[in-house]
């Protein structure tokens, strides 16, 4: 039987453009066999309506602008406003300090990846936590 | 002197005899992967003629420096790229700085200020990022507090800023310069205004097309230099540094370079002005990143090529057009997270392989940098290894010693060959603004982005604390800015916008529609209109409203 590929939602939240990083994930997943869609720079509202109607599992973005915090507890209020906060698995990866992992899954984020991540360990975590109420397309 | 038939025999001699000694790798090549020997004997650099090919600092080709004295005249400018929170935290900061014996300023803006977007815009929620990665500089009463009390009148300021904003933030630092009565033919300074930094180095928000991005450009280059409004100002400043950042090599970073100078001087000379008009005033931003004596061999090779490019195509008259006048920045790309005071190192031997290669002035990174901007403690750490170079290790009391190294002027040879081949590689493509149109550079990026993940990831680069010699430690406390920033400014502005007559405001804003509907220089009315109180955001919004949005082709 064929195994469903696993869909990944990529985008850069606010207007900071650093966008090595955010691309280079986007390569090394579709890599790894996963479905990517970049969506740019988008607000969160429109990312969860896009997560929804896409049927991703996992929503990730990068954060550059030491606004991380910012911008992971507005995902979650977006998320949660909207009920599907266990519908998708959050990613969260940027010039992160170390400090911050702990506070970022408290506000939201299931994964978090700062400077010197090895994309085969963002792939695994993939793997290895999809969310548990996946939305079951109509 | 040597006899080079009896050197040959020799290196053969030598070379049958060294074969039987094994090496660490199959094969050795430079970061841009030029293949290497293992030694450089007087035979590689031969046919190199000393007085057409290297010749003396302050003279063509200026392999050896763009002046005849080079630091035993007067030592690099020690600038730092700087700005955070509000404009009175990053004025606290440049004092700081100041007093500890920083010789130029750079500011270093956020994102709001970079995109040309208010803080108080309708678009939801982007007062998170104020003050964030830079300093928000949104009107002139931003500009005016962030040099409130420095000596601006003596010591250069570079505004980084690119052609989104560039144009507005600039005009609101003249506005300051004259109201603190600083005459403009004396100011000194440097707008970046490089369109690539904001196309491939860091994606717009809401970009306006390549084309009206050059048209920027070239108004202020026009206005500044060929107009003589501000003669002292460098009004571009090409930054390879930022693309170079992106994991291309140093043969691409300096082709880049060269081709987007090419783009602006075309660009000037199809309004009519002659290249003496205003080449004499172009400056560059390099990166100096990890390969050593690659970095010091490609500075050489930029200031040879340079020269050539003007020769050969453009023959200005003045000297000062055809020499490479260049900033550095240590490879904030190269920092880690992990380990951070291994950060003070790497930026050492980067900040030397600079001044080795002869840099009119440096930033040198801080060693907290690749997780936030820096701290106190390692700001001032950065300015120190600077001193340090400057004065106690007498590197800068002989001009290019690394000049007439038999390795370093083979490298040089290489990789002027191999600079031109991308050179003409981009413009074949077209040129800067076709290839940024069609996609190329975006894909040439990427491609980049790509290499370099696998060359850290296999481990075949080596990037110590990450893929070896990984400790468990105690993640190092970051520098945060300030919380209250977005309603400090926020207030700062409206404030602002209550107390400017707005009648004038409107009035003036019309002229600069009619003025971009005529592809005219959008300058002389910007003088006006952010002096009057006008935002970065509502004159960028101008622009987007004339001009229309450019649907950037990251992915294609």
């Amino acid at each position: 039987m064929e195994q469903k590929k696993i869909r990944v939602l990529l985008f850069k939240p606010g207007i900071d453009g650093h966008w090595r990083g955010i691309v280079t994930i986007a390569g090394a997943l579709t890599e790894a066999g996963m479905e990517v869609i970049f969506a740019g720079f988008k607000s969160v509202e429109v990312i969860v309506d896009s997560a929804i109607d896409e049927d991703v599992d996992v929503i990730g973005y990068s954060v550059h602008s030491g606004a991380q915090h910012a911008w992971t507890c507005k995902l979650k209020q977006v998320l949660e406003e909207k009920g599907v906060r266990d519908s998708f698995l959050i990613i969260v990866g940027g010039a992160i300090p170390l400090v911050d992992h702990e506070t970022l899954k408290k506000e939201g984020a299931d994964g978090v990846f700062s400077p010197g991540t090895n994309t085969a360990d963002v792939v695994s975590f993939i793997r290895e936590n999809l969310p548990k109420s996946p939305i079951i397309a109509d | 002197m040597y006899d080079s038939k009896k050197l040959a025999e020799e290196r053969e001699k030598w070379l049958a005899h060294s074969a039987g000694w094994q090496e660490r790798k199959e094969e050795f090549k430079s970061d841009a992967g030029i293949p290497l020997k293992s030694l450089y004997t007087p035979l590689d650099v031969q046919d190199i003629d000393y007085l057409g090919e290297i010749g003396f600092p302050g003279m063509p080709p200026y392999a050896r420096g763009v002046y005849p004295s080079m630091y035993r005249g007067r030592l690099w400018t020690i600038r730092m790229f700087s700005g955070f929170g509000t404009p009175e935290e990053t004025n606290e900061r440049w004092k700081m700085l100041y007093q500890e014996g920083e010789t130029g300023f750079s500011a270093a803006v956020d994102s709001l200020t970079f995109a040309g977007v208010d803080p108080d815009d309708p678009v939801d929620w982007l007062e998170v990022e104020v003050g964030k990665e830079g300093v928000p500089l949104y009107s002139i009463r931003g500009v005016e507090v962030m040099v409130d009390g420095l000596p601006i009148d003596k010591m250069s300021v570079a505004l980084v800023v690119e052609p989104l904003t560039s144009t507005a933030v600039t005009s609101m630092y003249f506005n300051v310069a004259r109201k603190r009565g600083i005459s403009m033919d004396n100011l000194r300074g440097t707008t970046q205004n490089d369109i690539l930094t904001m196309t491939i180095g860091y994606v717009p928000w809401r970009s306006l097309k390549p084309d009206d991005l050059l048209k920027l450009a070239c108004d202020l280059i026009e206005f500044c230099t060929a107009r003589g409004e501000a003669p002292k100002w460098n009004p571009i400043n090409f930054t390879t540094y930022n693309y170079r950042e992106g994991g291309i090599d140093a043969v691409q970073e300096i082709a880049l370079g060269m081709a987007n100078a090419v783009a602006h001087i075309e660009e000037m000379l199809s309004r009519g002005w002659k290249v003496d008009d205003f080449v004499f005033r172009f400056a560059f931003h390099l990166a100096a990143h990890r390969n050593f004596f690659e970095e010091v061999a490609k500075y050489r090779a930029a200031r040879k090529l340079w020269y050539r490019l003007m020769k050969e195509r453009y023959k200005p008259e003045d000297p000062l057009s055809y020499q490479f006048r260049f900033h550095v920045q240590t490879a904030g790309s190269s920092l880690t997270a992990q380990q951070p005071m291994v950060n003070i190192i790497r930026t050492a031997y980067q900040a030397l392989e600079a001044s080795l290669g002869g840099c009119q002035s440096l930033h040198t990174n801080s060693f907290d940098e690749a997780v936030c901007l820096p701290g106190e403690e390692s700001v001032r750490l950065a300015v120190r290894t600077q001193q340090l170079l400057q004065e106690e290790t007498g590197i800068a009391d002989v001009i290019d010693p690394l000049g007439g190294s038999y390795y370093v002027e083979a490298l040089t040879e290489e990789l002027e060959h191999r600079i031109w081949e991308y050179f003409e590689k981009i413009e074949s493509e077209g040129g800067i603004v076709e290839a940024l149109k069609s996609g190329w550079l975006y894909r040439e990026m990427g491609k980049a982005f790509e290499r370099r993940r696998r060359a850290v990831e296999s481990g075949e680069e080596a990037v110590i604390g990450v893929n070896r010699y990984v400790v468990e430690e105690e993640p190092h406390p970051p520098f945060r800015t300030n919380p209250r920033a977005a309603e400090i400014e926020v207030e700062r502005l409206t404030k602002l916008r209550a107390e400017r007559d707005n009648q004038k405001v409107e009035k003036l804003k019309d002229e600069l529609r009619r003025v971009c509907e005529k592809r005219e220089n959008v300058m002389p009315v910007l003088m006006e209109l952010t002096r009057e109180g006008a935002s970065t955001g509502e004159v960028t919004n101008i622009y987007r409203e004339m001009w229309g949005l450019w649907d950037v082709p990251i992915m294609a």
